[in-house]
């Protein structure tokens, strides 16, 4: 290791383990401290109307959803165009409780975080079923597989009386030490909820990629039969990858269903799919920092596009209904430009800037 | 010197953008700040559009006509999408902006939005005619009949005028709340004496033919189709029924369908999309429709006029049932402010409460009066139908009011 532990002036590993550190200086760990407790402190100190905290709510379960779908596409290669219906398994494994005992039970308002956690475990296992194809299929055809599962979320939920046929089911409010979480503070107190799992999920996800599950995904991704030669099981890692996604899309769906309180079927639809996986393309797949650029890009462009489409609206003739077409129109084509002139994503703008950074001044 | 001039320019620049950045003081008079969310753009903003002008266009002849004395309305029209969580964010919006009542759009988020509204103890009305919004809620307001009363009225109009013996229906709805609720009210009618068959209940999809479901209908001697659905399929189904020759030319012709509808399914934009297939269609809402001349309908071509609407948007009974909104919502402040009661969530909710018997409200907009109270929670309780004769929609009789929804 380096001598001086604050700034590192060169390479100097002597282990693999010293490579894998999250930090590897205590500058780059400090900054980051600071950066956490910035994220933390700020709603405290600069408090944003309930309009602004549900956007930035609504940001943080997006980023948690793309990280998932960014595991199982974009580190393990396996292209899921039916995220969507992941997320909405959690939502509505929370739905579904609130339904059989009351969405004031104290299983909803008290228990919540095991209920978050109870919502992931059920999207992994949805997402092992849905992940079982991907040992036979392969790129389009596993598209298609993912697609077909969507369909069968859309379908089910729509047409079940249980699922109130897709029209919202109500989340009571929760509990804290504090007591009941009123209308006042309810997305403030979401939002450091959300962000404690942000955190914990993407140390989570860090991690996984240090050890031989997560090496292994990217062995399968690059070349499966060249990971099975090399004693991995591709099929098996297919599997769990599609069950850590589900996972991940479960907690993002119960985080929403506590954050709306309420779970309503158009969260979850095909179009939301493809949201996600745009947020995964122009954040940059198969990184992580990608996961946390792409759902703040893509949210951001969309309310900004809301913005023009609204003022659009009206002056546009309503019969040709152009201002509808603006907003699709901007997302396609940023996608587009994305993948034709910038196809790593926004992470590889953060890798150039903090490569810049390196250099300046002298670090090296 | 030459220093000093520059000074006094930047200083007089400054004044200038302060001047042009300082929001315009209204004189002496009180601004009521009321929100609006609805469908401008994405899925159904035909109807949304039209209806955002006729709330926008009526608040603004309310402050220019002075109709509050000194104070104004403000009200702030944000576009959702048709999405709930959208609406969300715009109803969260409003709240910080300190809005005394709101303004919704689509039934999905009406319901779902329905605890917010309890919770903030603010009126709402909806365009939504849902009756499953006025369940489990005190502050929602539906402004004319419910859509399943809506397709009671048709069913009552077709047992009343059916010759033979029970009339055999089918409904023809939307895949979701919106159309599937006003199922149960026609079902109850039924079991409660409305002498008709419900042969089948049809959910439509995007579909773009009907022929298949069509020719099923007539196979079971179905001659009644009663739709409760948007503009575009009904269309569809009717230009499929004019191109198979199963559209009945008269009403209740025997071996033929005749076609009726409840609210969103008629209009002039319905007679623009099906051409000569609408011949016929009966339809039936609480708004006066341009086609029908009279002072109301007078009132709603100035207005559109008066603000450089296109005949469209002017002709619309979307632009109709905006205006009727915001007719209500300055009625309310009005009669709240003559009372000497604080214009607030609170008290205009309990004005509206007050809004019946001999205090109900005549909207220009509308066939009935506006009657709300604790317990009625529907303003205009009766419905005109309509009948499409030479490409225009004319009347069908006189106002009526449901017999078994009462």
């Amino acid at each position: 290791m380096s001598a001086n532990p604050w700034l590192a002036t060169g390479n100097f590993y002597t282990t693999y383990k010293q490579e894998q550190k999250t930090f590897f200086t205590n500058l780059d760990r400090s900054v980051f401290t600071f950066f956490l407790v910035i994220l933390y402190a700020w709603p405290l100190l600069f408090p944003l109307g309930n309009k602004y905290m549900l956007i930035v709510d609504n940001i943080l379960i997006a980023i948690v959803a793309v990280m998932g779908l960014n595991l199982v596409t974009g580190f393990a290669g396996l292209i899921s165009i039916g995220h969507a219906a992941f997320v909405g398994i959690g939502a509505y494994t929370i739905a579904s409780f609130c339904r059989t005992i009351g969405d004031s039970h104290i299983l909803i308002t008290h228990l919540w975080p095991l209920l978050i956690i109870f919502s992931g475990l059920v999207g992994a296992v949805f997402g092992a079923i849905v992940g079982l194809p991907a040992l036979r299929l392969k790129h389009l055809y596993l598209a298609i597989a993912t697609l077909s599962f969507q369909m069968i979320f859309e379908w089910t939920i729509q047409f079940m009386s249980f699922f109130n046929q897709g029209q919202t089911i109500f989340v009571g409010r929760v509990f804290w030490f504090t007591g009941k979480v009123g209308r006042k503070d309810h997305y403030v107190f979401w939002y450091f909820v959300i962000l404690t799992f942000v955190v914990l999920l993407g140390f989570g996800i860090r991690n996984l990629l240090k050890t031989r599950y997560g090496r292994s995904l990217i062995a399968v991704r690059d070349n499966d039969r060249a990971a099975d030669a090399m004693g991995m099981n591709p099929g098996l890692t297919k599997v769990y990858a599609f069950a850590l996604s589900g996972f991940f899309a479960g907690v993002a769906g119960a985080l929403h269903a506590y954050v709306y309180r309420g779970v309503g079927f158009e969260s979850f639809t095909l179009h939301e799919s493809i949201g996600y996986l745009a947020m995964a393309i122009v954040g940059g797949l198969g990184t992580l920092n990608g996961s946390f650029w792409g759902p703040v890009a893509i949210k951001f462009l969309d309310l900004q596009v809301e913005r023009l489409a609204e003022t659009a609206g009206q002056y546009l003739p309503a019969g040709m209904n152009l201002a509808t077409a603006l907003k699709p129109l901007t997302f396609g084509l940023v996608i587009v430009l994305f993948l034709m002139f910038e196809p790593r994503g926004i992470a590889n703008w953060w890798r150039i800037v903090k490569s810049y950074m390196k250099m300046w001044p002298f670090r090296y | 010197m030459k220093n000093k001039t520059v000074l006094f320019l930047n200083a007089l620049l400054v004044l200038a953008v302060m001047l042009a950045f300082t929001t315009t003081a209204n004189a002496g008079g009180k601004v009521y700040k009321i929100g609006m969310s609805l469908a401008i753009t994405g899925p159904t903003s035909d109807a949304g559009n039209p209806y955002a002008k006729g709330t926008e266009d009526y608040f603004k002849f309310v402050n220019d006509t002075k109709m509050l004395g000194d104070d104004t309305i403000d009200c702030t029209i944000r576009d959702d999408q048709y999405k709930t969580e959208v609406t969300k964010r715009n109803f969260e919006d409003y709240l910080d902006q300190g809005i005394v009542m709101y303004l919704n759009y689509s039934t999905g988020s009406t319901l779902g939005l329905k605890r917010d509204f309890e919770e903030e103890q603010i009126a709402v009305l909806p365009a939504s005619y849902h009756s499953g919004n006025l369940i489990d809620s005190n502050y929602i307001f539906l402004p004319i009949v419910s859509y399943g009363e809506q397709l009671v009225i048709l069913g009552e109009y077709v047992a009343k005028h059916h010759k033979g013996g029970k009339a055999k229906v089918a409904l023809f709805v939307h895949p979701s709340a919106f159309g599937r609720g006003p199922v149960a009210d026609v079902k109850k009618a039924i079991e409660a004496g409305l002498n008709l068959e419900l042969v089948e209940v049809v959910e439509h999809g995007k579909d773009l033919d009907n022929t298949a479901m069509l020719k099923r209908l007539m196979s079971k001697n179905i001659q009644y189709v009663i739709s409760q659905t948007v503009q575009s399929p009904v269309a569809t189904m009717l230009k499929d029924s004019s191109r198979l020759g199963l559209s009945a030319s008269s009403f209740g012709e025997a071996g033929k369908l005749t076609f009726l509808g409840a609210h969103y399914t008629g209009g002039n934009d319905l007679i623009a999309l099906a051409g000569n297939a609408a011949e016929n269609f009966f339809w039936t809402t609480s708004f006066n429709i341009t086609s029908v001349p009279g002072e109301g309908t007078e009132k709603q071509l100035a207005l559109a006029k008066k603000y450089g609407r296109d005949q469209k948007a002017a002709e619309s009974h979307n632009y109709a049932a905006g205006i009727y909104v915001a007719q209500v919502v300055t009625e309310t402040i009005k009669r709240a402010k003559e009372a000497g009661l604080e214009i607030n969530k609170k008290n205009l909710y309990e004005t509206l409460n007050k809004m019946n018997g001999t205090n109900a409200y005549q909207a220009y907009s509308a066939v009935g009066p506006v009657t709300y109270s604790k317990t009625d929670r529907t303003g205009v309780d009766m419905a005109q139908i309509y009948s499409v004769q030479t490409g225009v929609f004319k009347k069908v009789g006189e106002p009526i009011q449901s017999e078994y929804m009462k």
